[in-house]
């Protein structure tokens, strides 16, 4: 990290030098140091965003999507499933309502839902579910603490969606096939 | 003043919105009534600041030596689902921000959404009522600290002196989703409502104290926004082009137009660890037709990069370049302070900012920031009302505490 900080030093020496000089029509200068430093933000960036790869607790064959048995679309595909835990598609194929069901953020379940499945970050989602809720344009999507509460919950909403470990599954709940 | 203004917009889109909630609630012959009733959501937010600077006032006397607790935001909403292709969703904001914002309780959306089409591919819909403009990343939840990624969204595009202009529109609403066959999502919405017109337009225009008043006009928004791989990358395109008419009783000022253009480009990408964001504005300032000053038409610039690292799983930090200039053909201000309007530095703002957010559970969040400000482009006029009295470098500190629900 001592290079870093070094060159952050450095780039702040930089900046607040061209400051005491901006009295004078100087633009090129403040155009040169501007473009010097977003230059150096960028490189930063690409330094500290390498990130050290993390085991991965769940694979995507270990977790399921499931629904209330009542639902008769009985496979999605990949965009029609983030659109719904997105909660941009209010709708099932078959023109059902879908309840949405989801599990706290830190679940590790939840984490590997999102990267597997859905191809996002669960920071993205909680953005989104967000600005939904605080813009009027969405609803939030229900949250159950844990995965016996989320098959006990899609079980019993018609039209629910949810996701599970494999070992957690039971006859209650049917599964979806995600293409 | 503010209150009467925007009273009677709030009033007819609540009574909208009261009658649209009613009708539903009390018919007996809807079959989705228990559903209706069971879809009711309720949310809201609360943040307070606590704000010191060096120089210069930001959201109340921050300068004084002892701080400024002025900035707190207050919101609360109710959403429903009545059927399933309608959405039903109000949100009362209260926001204290110096002398900018009194608190006093607002109308911030009154929607009805009827999405009439929503197949594998696409989805189509249209809003009723007042609606928050789509422009750029943030404007739509600007006053939700969990929606930000810093205190302060970046000055140089939501500053407030355009904001009640800039923040929403009471009429109608469409959008349209698609989803393409490279997995990318297309987001386009197109608006079309009367304006606000809030006390912060007034004084940036210098009409505050002057007897007329400014009253929102037809604006037209619109936003296009591509996002690739799940929002990996997110691009957008905002415009709109926002009018309000003032009205004066006798001829000093005299009747007289203002027009904001502003046209946004945004850039996102988005990696597990840490984002990385731009925004670039133009934003064209019109007014003309008043008998006591002259025609006033220019185009000023802004932009930021912004860079975000999630670490330790509920901790964020945040470095922020944004820059400003309120007249692209005199960006430092020398022909403005030349014509004895007033200090060069109140032409400009470059904003260098260090933030860090701590969420230790989903609905709490501490965050603390620093700013490092060569200019007073955006800063408050009403809380800085003698330019001579500001400074041309200053630094903020900002701490805030948010919860939600």
């Amino acid at each position: 990290m001592a290079w870093q900080s070094s060159l952050l030093a450095q780039m702040w020496k930089q900046y607040t030098s061209g400051l005491s000089e901006r009295g004078g029509p100087n633009l090129l200068r403040r155009a040169a140091l501007q473009g010097l430093f977003v230059a150096g933000l960028a490189y930063l960036a690409t330094c500290l965003g390498s990130t050290p790869a993390v085991a991965q607790v769940n694979s995507r064959q270990d977790i399921l999507v499931i629904a209330h048995p009542g639902v008769t679309s009985r496979r999605l595909d990949r965009d029609t499933l983030r659109a719904l835990f997105a909660m941009r598609q209010r709708t099932w194929p078959d023109g059902n309502a879908a309840q949405v069901f989801v599990l706290p953020n830190d679940s590790p379940t939840h984490a590997a839902f999102a990267k597997e499945w859905l191809s996002v970050y669960p920071h993205q989602l909680q953005l989104a579910w967000d600005r939904m809720v605080f813009s009027g344009t969405g609803q939030a999507p229900h949250r159950v603490r844990t995965q016996r509460q989320m098959v006990a919950a899609v079980s019993s909403t018609p039209g629910a969606i949810g996701y599970i470990n494999r070992e957690y599954l039971d006859e209650s709940v049917q599964v979806i096939n995600v293409e | 003043m503010k209150a009467s203004k925007s009273s009677m917009w709030s009033s007819a889109a609540g009574c909208i919105l009261a009658a649209a909630i009613s009708a539903l609630g009390v018919s007996p012959s809807m079959a989705t009534d228990t559903n209706a009733l069971n879809s009711l959501q309720l949310h809201g937010f609360l943040s307070q600041a606590y704000i010191v600077t060096d120089h210069n006032n930001f959201y109340g006397s921050s300068s004084d030596g002892n701080g400024s607790w002025d900035y707190t935001e207050l919101g609360f909403n109710a959403s429903l689902r009545p059927t399933k292709n309608l959405l039903i969703a109000a949100q009362a904001l209260s926001r204290r921000a110096g002398k900018d914002d009194d608190g006093s309780p607002t109308l911030d959306y009154g929607i009805i959404d009827w999405q009439m089409l929503s197949t594998a591919d696409q989805t189509f819909g249209i809003q009723l009522g007042r609606f928050k403009n789509p422009l750029g990343f943030y404007n739509q939840t600007r006053d939700v600290a969990f929606t930000r990624p810093s205190i302060l969204l970046p000055q140089s595009i939501y500053f407030d002196r355009t904001r009640s202009v800039a923040m929403s529109g009471d009429g109608v609403s469409l959008y349209h989703e698609a989803r393409l066959d490279n997995g990318g999502l297309l987001h386009s919405q197109f608006g079309v409502g009367r304006s606000q017109a809030g006390d912060d337009a007034e004084s940036s225009l210098g009409l505050d104290g002057l007897p007329g008043s400014l009253e929102g006009d037809l604006s037209v928004i619109g936003q296009v926004r591509y996002e690739h791989d799940g929002g990996r990358i997110v691009l957008a395109v905002s415009a709109a082009s926002v009018h309000e008419k003032y009205e004066s009783p006798g001829d000093f000022p005299g009747d007289g137009e203002f027009t904001f253009q502003p046209l946004v480009l945004s850039a996102q990408y988005n990696a597990e660890r840490w984002s990385l964001t731009g925004e670039y504005a133009l934003r064209r300032v019109e007014t003309s037709g008043f008998n006591a000053f002259d025609d006033i038409s220019q185009t000023g610039e802004s932009w930021y990069v912004q860079y975000t690292r999630r670490f330790l799983d509920d901790w964020q930090w945040l470095v922020r370049y944004d820059t400003l200039v309120h007249n692209r053909n005199d960006p430092n201000g020398h022909k403005y302070e030349a014509a004895g309007l007033g200090p060069a530095y109140s032409q400009y703002a470059d904003d260098l900012t260090f933030g860090v957010q701590w969420t230790p559970h989903p609905n709490v969040m501490l965050s603390g920031e620093y700013h490092h400000v060569d200019g007073t482009g955006w800063l408050s006029l009403q809380d800085n009302p003698d330019a001579s009295q500001t400074e041309q470098i200053w630094n903020m500190w900002l701490m805030q505490l948010s919860l939600r629900f």
